[in-house]
């Protein structure tokens, strides 16, 4: 199986062309043996705790612009995952228009999110720091509005999302477009390592793509699942969860 | 790239049953080579700029071989040659449409050779990627044809994604205004695929022209009665006339009555990786007299969306004058 893979360039000098799609199925089956390992675990072993109660006096977890940026992000994500990886797995569609609107759709939010993120909200919540780090070794420490899972799956995604949407901006000048026509490429080397940080970015993104899915659906998490679709969370839901001194919530 | 009078080492498989072929090419997935004429295999292989583990001749099945009239029009075996459809007289009588169309098809040598599914199923012709380098099409990650320097003459004027390499076919073009179905095996069974969307393009798939997969053999193509009689027209228009490839062709079949045309199906090849049908055109002539004054009336509305490159922008008056030669119904 191959990491990277290679072709001779026009002058018969072998040169990068992206990662190998090998490792796709070695992230897909990876995923899915640790995900179902957690599942049995949580299943068999984990210790039972009773959930709180949804009912009673409700928090503010989200507001409905971030709610709506998530589910685009969330869309835009999957909707590049799957057209990206269509051609390779041999579905045939029409896939490349499909994927760089999508790509421009993410760029766009992302953008929006910082700005709002550093302007508008409270960055601090979701920046990790030492504290953070004895949660889940210790269940008397409780987060605040952000747990250390949550605050190390945004980071993960952050830094992912960011370097898709940086190569697949490159990417993008390569092709025909509505606003330029392709233009010649110098070094075939060169755009190969753009393809191989894109790819390995991509493959990246599936992997933590089906962990933040995995986790909202299980049944002790689903109750923040619901919090991004309708914006709260109950008080026992938070109090159960969630350090009150640490999180001001409305 | 060097080529070679030699073929390189591989194994040679001879089925005489069509299941038998669909066994081995199914075992062999990627790895094996189906070949009828060889006509475009031999090149590929011979130049070294394409691999197989083993070729699966096909030659030997007599069952893909022959013309026979069915319930519905005709059957043609894939195995047919190209020389077979021009001579063949149902052919020459009912849709001798195909018949000009292989007719044109290269020269009487390999028209000899040649099959019906071979010629359907070539590869493009874009010499950057026959010649080895490492295209869209052969997996790389740019098109050498489609830069400001690239020679693209003979290149797509319309729906080129990434690669602007066109359909080399002149059957396939005359197939599809023919209505004609596409007979698929595989190792699940047979399926019918209308030779329209049998073609596809590089947005779909770029390493492939067709919908043909590993462990697919076309074996038969069936050309329905709706067409047959029709009025026909056919022109290919190349640097050479014989032994080239179309700049542009055109496959027109028609429904005229009492000199108006009732309906049509309108096909030009070569301008973009599959069959282009021309709705528009279509649509534009429905109920109209097949005369030099509808003809002149259609303007550029054949090439009206065309993208074309630095090198290939004479392929929009080149077919819009086919069209108006089709529709008038004269050269």
């Amino acid at each position: 199986m191959d990491i990277i893979r290679y072709r001779n360039n026009v002058w018969g000098e072998e040169v990068i062309l992206g990662v190998s799609w090998d490792l796709l199925w070695v992230v897909a089956v990876t995923a899915f043996l640790l995900l179902a390992a957690h599942a049995i675990f949580m299943a068999a072993l984990a210790k039972k705790k009773a959930k709180p109660s949804s009912e009673g006096k409700r928090v503010n977890r989200h507001d409905a612009i971030d709610r709506a940026f998530h589910w685009i992000m969330a869309g835009s994500v999957l909707t590049l995952i799957f057209t990206g990886i269509s051609p390779i797995v041999g579905i045939r569609i029409s896939w490349l228009n499909i994927h760089w609107i999508a790509g421009l759709i993410l760029t766009f939010v992302v953008i929006f999110h910082t700005i709002r993120a550093l302007f508008w909200q409270d960055f601090k919540s979701m920046l990790l720091g030492p504290n953070d780090f004895k949660e889940p070794f210790d269940e008397s420490v409780k987060p605040g509005k952000y747990s250390f899972e949550q605050k190390g799956m945004h980071w993960a995604m952050t830094v992912l999302v960011i370097a898709v949407i940086a190569t697949g901006l490159t990417l993008f000048t390569h092709i025909d477009s509505p606003w330029w026509e392709r233009p010649s490429v110098d070094n075939e080397g060169t755009l190969g390592i753009f393809f191989l940080l894109h790819g390995t970015a991509t493959l990246a993104l599936i992997a933590f793509t089906a962990i933040h899915i995995y986790f909202a659906l299980r049944p002790e998490k689903r109750f923040y699942t619901r919090s991004m679709v309708t914006g709260w969370i109950s008080e026992a839901e938070m109090k159960e969860n969630h350090d009150p001194s640490k999180w001001k919530a409305e | 790239m060097s080529s070679h009078d030699n073929m390189p080492e591989m194994s040679l498989y001879q089925p005489v049953q069509v299941e038998d072929a669909i066994g081995i090419a199914t075992e062999l997935a990627g790895r094996g080579w189906l070949v009828g004429g060889g006509q475009d295999t031999y090149g590929w292989l011979k130049d070294r700029a394409k691999t197989a583990d083993a070729l699966i001749d096909l030659k030997g099945i007599e069952s893909m071989r022959g013309i026979k009239e069915t319930a519905d029009g005709i059957e043609i075996g894939a195995l047919v040659t190209l020389t077979e459809i021009t001579r063949d007289p149902i052919i020459k009588e009912r849709y001798s449409l195909l018949a000009q169309a292989a007719g044109r098809v290269a020269s009487p040598q390999i028209r000899n050779v040649g099959t019906l599914a071979g010629n359907v199923s070539q590869d493009v012709r874009c010499w950057y990627y026959r010649r080895g380098l490492n295209c869209y099409r052969a997996g790389g990650n740019l098109c050498y044809a489609d830069t400001p320097e690239g020679m693209n003459r003979e290149h797509a004027i319309f729906n080129a994604s990434r690669c602007v390499a066109v359909t080399p076919s002149d059957t396939g073009p005359a197939l599809v205004a023919l209505e004609a179905q596409m007979v698929i095996q595989n190792a699940s069974g047979q399926r019918v695929v209308p030779a329209e969307d049998f073609f596809i393009g590089p947005n779909l798939d770029i390493r492939h022209t067709t919908i043909l997969r590993p462990g697919d053999i076309l074996t038969a193509v069936r050309i329905p009665a709706k067409w047959a009689n029709a009025t026909f027209y056919f022109e290919k228009v190349a640097d050479r006339n014989a032994w080239d490839f179309a700049l542009v062709s055109i496959s027109a079949a028609m429904r005229v009555n009492n000199g108006v045309i009732e309906d049509s199906r309108i096909m030009v090849g070569a301008v973009q990786a599959t069959p282009r049908r021309l709705t528009s055109v279509e649509q534009a002539i429905r109920g109209k007299p097949r005369n030099e004054s509808t003809a002149n009336s259609l303007g550029n509305l054949a090439s009206s969306d065309a993208n074309p490159l630095n090198y290939n922008h004479f392929k929009m008056p080149l077919m819009d004058n086919l069209v108006k030669r089709a529709v008038r119904g004269q050269a």
